[in-house]
């Protein structure tokens, strides 16, 4: 038995079982639950009928917003207390005008951000992959360190 | 809306923040990702927040938050990044 998820709500059930009634194409069970989920048993059908094309797409959909949850809480926690931070605070204290400044700040980091990835998929179309993730993972681990300084220099 | 204001908040984040850890860190991270998008969207929502935390909070979260303790996570972050770019390729069949 295979099981595949062909869309978020329905769950097919392929069965090569097929002594009941060797000739249906049709579902032979289908159980539709509260939650709007549709379990559905069916008999293996032609391989053409199979497509893996949206598993595939909510896959990287999946993947990329594990990408955002990763880069979000690792920037925000070194970001945290970092002098960007702590300069944005004192200028909104000292102009009385914390809107003004925070929109001046957040247009630059978003400019520097854009930056930094733009930049790093200019060096993925020069580099091969091997020497790409050595090099990232270097610059990782230097950031790392990096940030264990600040913390024993203060 | 005080342009002069605004150009000087712009201008100095914006060379405070040149080749400081988050954008070497957003480099190193969307050079290697098949999603380079969704690094630069966690990275500004990143920066966002934590300058919008500065503005709203002023000096409360240093004593909110130590950043000692926020640094040293992040710093092990990190670490464990950069541990799985170095390490030799052995995840792909058990990365789900």
């Amino acid at each position: 038995m295979e099981v595949h998820s062909s869309a978020f709500n329905r769950l097919v059930l392929y069965s090569d079982s097929v002594e009941d009634d060797p000739a249906s194409t049709h579902p032979r069970l289908e159980l539709e639950l509260d939650s709007g989920i549709v379990i559905e048993e069916r008999d293996i059908p032609p391989s053409s009928t199979v497509e893996p094309q949206p598993l595939a797409e909510s896959n990287s959909i999946c993947q990329g917003w594990k990408v955002f949850a990763t880069t979000f809480a690792t920037i925000f926690l070194a970001e945290l207390g970092d002098k960007t931070q702590v300069s944005t605070l004192l200028m909104s204290a000292e102009f009385h005008a914390p809107w003004v400044v925070f929109t001046g700040a957040a247009a630059a980091l978003i400019a520097t951000s854009l930056l930094g990835v733009l930049v790093g998929r200019w060096l993925s179309t020069r580099l091969s992959p091997r020497t790409l993730d050595t090099a990232a993972g270097i610059t990782l681990a230097l950031i790392s360190v990096w940030l264990l300084w600040d913390v024993l220099s203060s | 809306m005080d342009w002069h204001l605004l150009g000087l908040s712009f201008v100095t984040v914006f060379i405070s923040e040149l080749g400081d850890k988050s954008q070497l860190a957003a480099i190193a991270l969307s050079g290697n990702s098949r999603s380079p998008r969704f690094v630069f969207l966690g990275a500004a929502a990143a920066l966002l927040l934590a300058s919008l935390l500065g503005v709203l909070l002023g000096e409360g979260t240093a004593h909110l938050l130590p950043a000692h303790v926020v640094k040293i996570v992040a710093a092990i972050g990190f670490a464990i990044m950069a541990i799985r770019l170095l390490l030799p390729r052995s995840e792909s069949t058990g990365d789900s």
